[in-house]
C-alpha cells in the first residue's frame, strides 16, 4: 500500500486479517509446470557446468568466441561447431544492486546481478550474481572468479556456479 | 557430438523442467461474505432484492445491474431450482483425465435472477437435461467452511 495515501476508499485488509480468517477468501495456486527444450548448444553448456567447466563456441568465420554457446553465429549466420573450454574468471561488464527480490518483496541485503565477460570470450557475457563483496565496492571492469557448488551438488544448471567473487 | 549433427536420441536433448510459482487469494467481497456466512451458519441460500426491478439476485449483488440501485434487502431463496445449462467434464483443471465424469451446471434458484455454477450429483451425465428440477445438498453444519462448496452438489428432485 502506498505510503503517500492515508485513506483508501473501501475496507483495508492486512495479511494478518487474511491469515486469521477475518474475511472469507478463495485460494488458488495454478499448476504451471513447463519443460523447456534447451537445444543442442545449451544442453552441452549445462552438462559442462555440471562438470565444473564453462564451455563456449568459436565461430570459424568471424573468430568470435561466445558464451553461452549457440549453434549459429548471430553476426555472420555461420553454423558453429568448434567448442572451447574457458576459464571461470572474467570481468564485470555491468551490474545492478538490487534491494527488491523477484517476487517484489524487499531485501535488507541486496543481490548484485551482473553481466560477466568470461576470459577468452569476446565482449558480452552472461548474467550471474556477485557476492563476497561490499555493494559499494563493485565496479565495472572488476575482475571476478566463479565460486562453484561442490561436484556432488551440481545438477547441470547455471546455479551450479553459486556466484562470482572479486579476485 | 558436433553442433550441426542431428540429435537422434531423445535423451541427448536436455529439457529444463520447472514451475511458475503463482498463487492468489481472492476476497469474496461484501455481498459474497454475507452470502457465504449465511450459508455456513444457517444453511440457507440468500440473495439481494431490487425493489425497483422486482428481481432477486443469486448470487447476491451489491448493485442492481439494471437500474444501479444499491441493494440492501436480503432475502432467503429456496434450495431448489432448475438447470439452465450444463457441461460434462472429462478432465481436471490440470488436464488430467478424470476417473469419474463430472457434471457442472448453472442452476437458477426458484424465484431468483442469475444462477450458481455448481456440481450436479446423484445422477449420470446422460440423464442431465436443461430445465431439470434440482435441489441443493448441503454439507453437515460442522463441515461447512464458508465456501460455495458448503453446498456438496445439486441433485435431481
Amino acid at each position: 500500500m502506498s505510503v503517500n495515501i492515508k485513506d483508501f476508499p473501501g475496507t483495508p485488509l492486512s495479511q494478518d486479517d487474511l491469515s486469521a480468517g477475518k474475511v472469507l477468501t478463495t485460494y488458488w495456486r495454478p499448476k504451471l509446470e513447463y519443460g523447456w527444450d534447451a537445444g543442442v548448444a545449451i544442453s552441452r553448456y549445462l552438462e559442462e557446468l555440471k562438470n565444473g567447466r564453462i564451455i563456449g563456441v568459436r565461430c570459424s568465420q568471424c573468430r568470435r568466441v561466445v558464451v553461452p554457446p549457440r549453434v549459429v553465429c548471430e553476426w555472420c549466420w555461420e553454423p558453429i561447431d568448434e567448442w572451447v573450454y574457458l576459464e571461470d574468471t572474467g570481468t564485470v561488464n555491468t551490474f545492478s544492486v538490487c534491494y527488491i527480490r523477484w517476487d517484489a518483496s524487499r531485501a535488507k541485503e541486496p543481490q548484485i546481478p551482473a553481466v560477466i565477460e568470461i576470459d577468452g570470450a569476446s565482449k558480452a557475457g552472461f548474467l550471474h550474481l556477485l557476492d563476497e563483496v561490499d555493494p559499494d565496492d563493485v565496479k565495472i571492469g572488476m575482475r571476478v572468479q566463479a565460486v562453484w557448488k561442490p561436484a556432488a551438488e551440481r545438477v547441470g544448471s547455471i546455479t551450479d556456479i553459486r556466484y562470482f567473487k572479486p579476485i | 557430438m558436433s553442433l550441426i549433427e542431428r540429435i537422434e536420441k531423445v535423451g541427448d536433448a536436455k529439457v529444463w523442467y520447472d514451475d511458475i510459482p503463482i498463487e492468489n487469494e481472492y476476497t469474496v467481497g461484501i455481498a459474497g461474505e454475507r452470502f457465504l456466512r449465511t450459508l455456513k451458519d444457517r444453511g440457507v441460500i440468500t440473495g439481494t432484492l431490487c425493489p425497483n426491478c422486482d428481481l432477486t439476485y443469486v448470487p447476491p449483488s451489491m448493485y442492481c445491474e439494471r437500474c444501479f440501485t444499491q441493494l440492501d434487502q436480503w432475502v432467503e431463496v429456496p434450495p431448489t431450482g432448475v438447470v439452465e445449462t450444463f457441461t460434462v467434464l472429462t478432465r481436471s483443471l490440470e488436464g488430467e483425465p478424470l476417473d469419474e465424469l463430472q457434471v457442472l451446471a448453472v442452476i437458477r434458484l426458484e424465484g431468483a435472477h442469475g444462477g450458481l455454477v455448481h456440481r450436479l450429483g446423484e445422477i449420470s451425465p446422460e440423464e442431465v437435461e436443461i430445465g431439470m428440477a434440482v435441489e441443493a445438498v448441503l454439507k453437515p453444519a460442522s463441515e461447512r467452511q464458508g465456501s460455495i462448496l458448503d453446498i456438496e452438489h445439486f441433485r435431481p428432485v
